[in-house]
């Protein structure tokens, strides 16, 4: 008898623990400093989007769609918005080759200057395909955090790996809900 | 003997020319259907109808001269341009300009509708696509028709084409495009009909101020960029609210910058050379697309395809499709709840260039009713 309330006892403090981890993610508070450069990989309109959001959460944001290493001089959060559009990539000049190295450039100096990147999906499901997840598989595991729109997360990907990395996700339902999640990530 | 052989043969040749004459006429009256103009019927809101030749003299009495109707807002505020039928085999943009003119009051601002931008391209109908000529719609009071024409200019009216068309911006393209529209911006005072025609509307925007200009469209399920709100750069913070607006209402588009090495099109060129927030939006048409079954009245309306449930099925759409189609009460809705979330947002980019529009038709109305019911009855 006492193994078995031993069991339920250790069971519940797994769940108990589980479900409270998985709350911690969800809350992620605090772990971002500004001023903060937002730029795309895959120059994808959504980089728009997080401009919005940005000023909207009241954070001070510089956008540079195909920002350069030089450009962080002073800046404090990297934001790389994930989502190719072979239509962006035309205005900006860029093949996805290009955009990669660019994008690598970027997150290199990031990483030496230990400047936390912000990874963000808002384009769901539509912008998801061959080229965006080669940048996402490439670029997401260096991020600090990531909030992505639950439509591009239908197959896990970012599920599987943000857990490999140990990388808290938040998932919303429409890319104007990643508003307070955002605002909460910054000091 | 020779007599009734030769006899014979004047017969036979007597019949085939008299079906040659007889085809020719009957076609050539269905032919000149086209040319019967369609009826928009005037809105209480209206405070003029002018032509395009009115900002391009040029085209004064040409095939090119189109319907330009204007709202009067009694207070000042911001100036929007709205262009539908630039490619008359679009139905969407032009009845969504049409039910705009049948309902709008304009309190503040000023709203300029074309609903036929290129009025040339309704005249004939691409006779190789079988598409219907007319398509109909179902008001509470009768049935109102409309053409369904073609995406370029009549070759009556602009022929022939080049082998190579060089647009006005320099881009080289093949020669039938010298008689589409959207590749023709900015235009050309001496250039061919429908680079006038862009040179009309061009005027337009610069002469009037215009501050937002949308110009709406339709495009296959498969073509990527669908779905879709196209944004100049000079436009990207308001595309970028109006997403997020049209999210919160459920109605999902896709957000894409202007190429600036595609030139001669409305979103690219309208910004580059006036200062006018320039837009393009973007519907799924299957009536319009390469992989539709039999052309018909009810593929436009209804938008309902098999070959497309399976294209979706098999991952080759850019678009949600299936049984369901997508009908032209849904295409004609999303435009119109864009444009109103266009207006909702113009005054927090561009403080004191609001537009109140009152009578406003509501989408989520036309999507579940249909269109009819914010078209007049037909007279």
């Amino acid at each position: 008898m006492k193994k078995i309330i031993l069991s339920i006892f250790i069971l519940h403090f797994f769940i108990v623990s589980a479900l409270l981890g998985q709350e911690k993610k969800d809350e992620v508070i605090n772990i971002f400093e500004q001023p903060i450069l937002i730029t795309s990989a895959g120059q994808s309109a959504e980089v728009q989007i997080a401009s919005v959001l940005a000023k909207r959460a009241g954070l001070s944001a510089a956008l540079s769609k195909a920002a350069f290493a030089n450009e962080l001089k002073g800046i404090r959060t990297l934001v790389i918005v994930l989502g190719v559009s072979l239509k962006g990539l035309g205005a900006a000049g860029l093949d996805i080759s290009q955009e990669t190295n660019r994008v690598q450039i970027l997150v290199d100096d990031a990483q030496r200057k230990n400047i936390p990147i912000l990874c963000l999906h808002l384009g769901g499901e539509t912008r998801r395909g061959q080229l965006t997840d080669d940048l996402i598989n490439t670029f997401l595991p260096f991020s600090k955090m990531a909030i992505v729109v639950e439509s591009g997360n239908k197959d896990g990907l970012f599920t599987s790996i943000c857990k490999e990395n140990h990388i808290p996700l938040i998932v919303v339902e429409r890319a104007v809900d990643a508003l307070q999640p955002l605002k909460k990530a910054f000091k | 003997m020779s007599f009734i052989t030769i006899k014979k043969e004047t017969i036979k040749g007597s019949i085939l020319f008299l079906s040659i004459i007889l085809i020719s006429f009957f076609s050539g009256k269905q032919f000149l259907q086209m040319h019967k103009k369609d009826i928009i019927i005037q809105g209480p809101g209206i405070s003029s109808k002018v032509k395009l030749s009115v900002y391009f003299p040029l085209l004064k009495g040409t095939p090119g001269d189109t319907d330009v109707y204007v709202f009067k807002g009694k207070e000042e505020g911001g100036n929007l341009l709205i262009l539908g039928g630039t490619h008359p085999n679009e139905p969407a943009g032009f009845l969504t300009a049409i039910i705009l003119i049948e309902n709008i009051h304009v309190d503040k601002g000023k709203v300029f509708i074309i609903p036929q931008a290129n009025h040339s391209g309704f005249t004939h109908n691409d006779p190789h696509e079988g598409n219907p000529q007319r398509f109909p719609i179902q008001t509470p009071e009768g049935i109102r028709w409309f053409r369904y024409g073609s995406r370029l200019t009549n070759p009556v009216h602009q022929w022939p084409d080049p082998v190579l068309y060089v647009n006005p911006s320099g881009q080289k393209l093949s020669g039938a495009e010298s008689r589409n529209l959207n590749r023709c911006y900015p235009g050309k005072a001496k250039g061919n009909l429908t680079e006038r025609i862009a040179f009309g509307i061009t005027n337009l925007i610069k002469k009037e101020q215009i501050d937002l200009a949308i110009d709406l469209h339709e495009a296959a399920p498969e073509y990527p960029v669908i779905n879709a709100i196209v944004f100049h750069e000079n436009s990207a913070e308001l595309a970028a609210l109006v997403y997020m607006e049209l999210q919160m209402e459920g109605f999902e588009f896709r957000l894409e910058a202007s190429p600036k090495n595609l030139r001669g099109l409305s979103h690219r060129e309208w910004g580059d050379t006036t200062k006018v927030k320039a837009i393009l939006l973007e519907s799924a048409n299957a009536s319009h697309g390469r992989l539709k079954g039999k052309p018909s009245v009810a593929l436009i309306i209804d938008g309902k395809d098999k070959n497309y449930v399976k294209a979706s099925r098999i991952g080759r759409l850019f678009v949600p499709f299936d049984e369901k189609g997508i009908p032209l009460k849904v295409r004609v809705g999303r435009h119109v709840a864009a444009i109103k979330a266009f207006l909702s947002n113009l005054q927090e980019v561009e403080l004191g260039k609001g537009i109140d529009i009152t009578n406003f038709p509501s989408a989520r109305e036309i999507i579940e009713h249909g269109t009819g019911i914010y078209l007049e009855p037909p007279k």
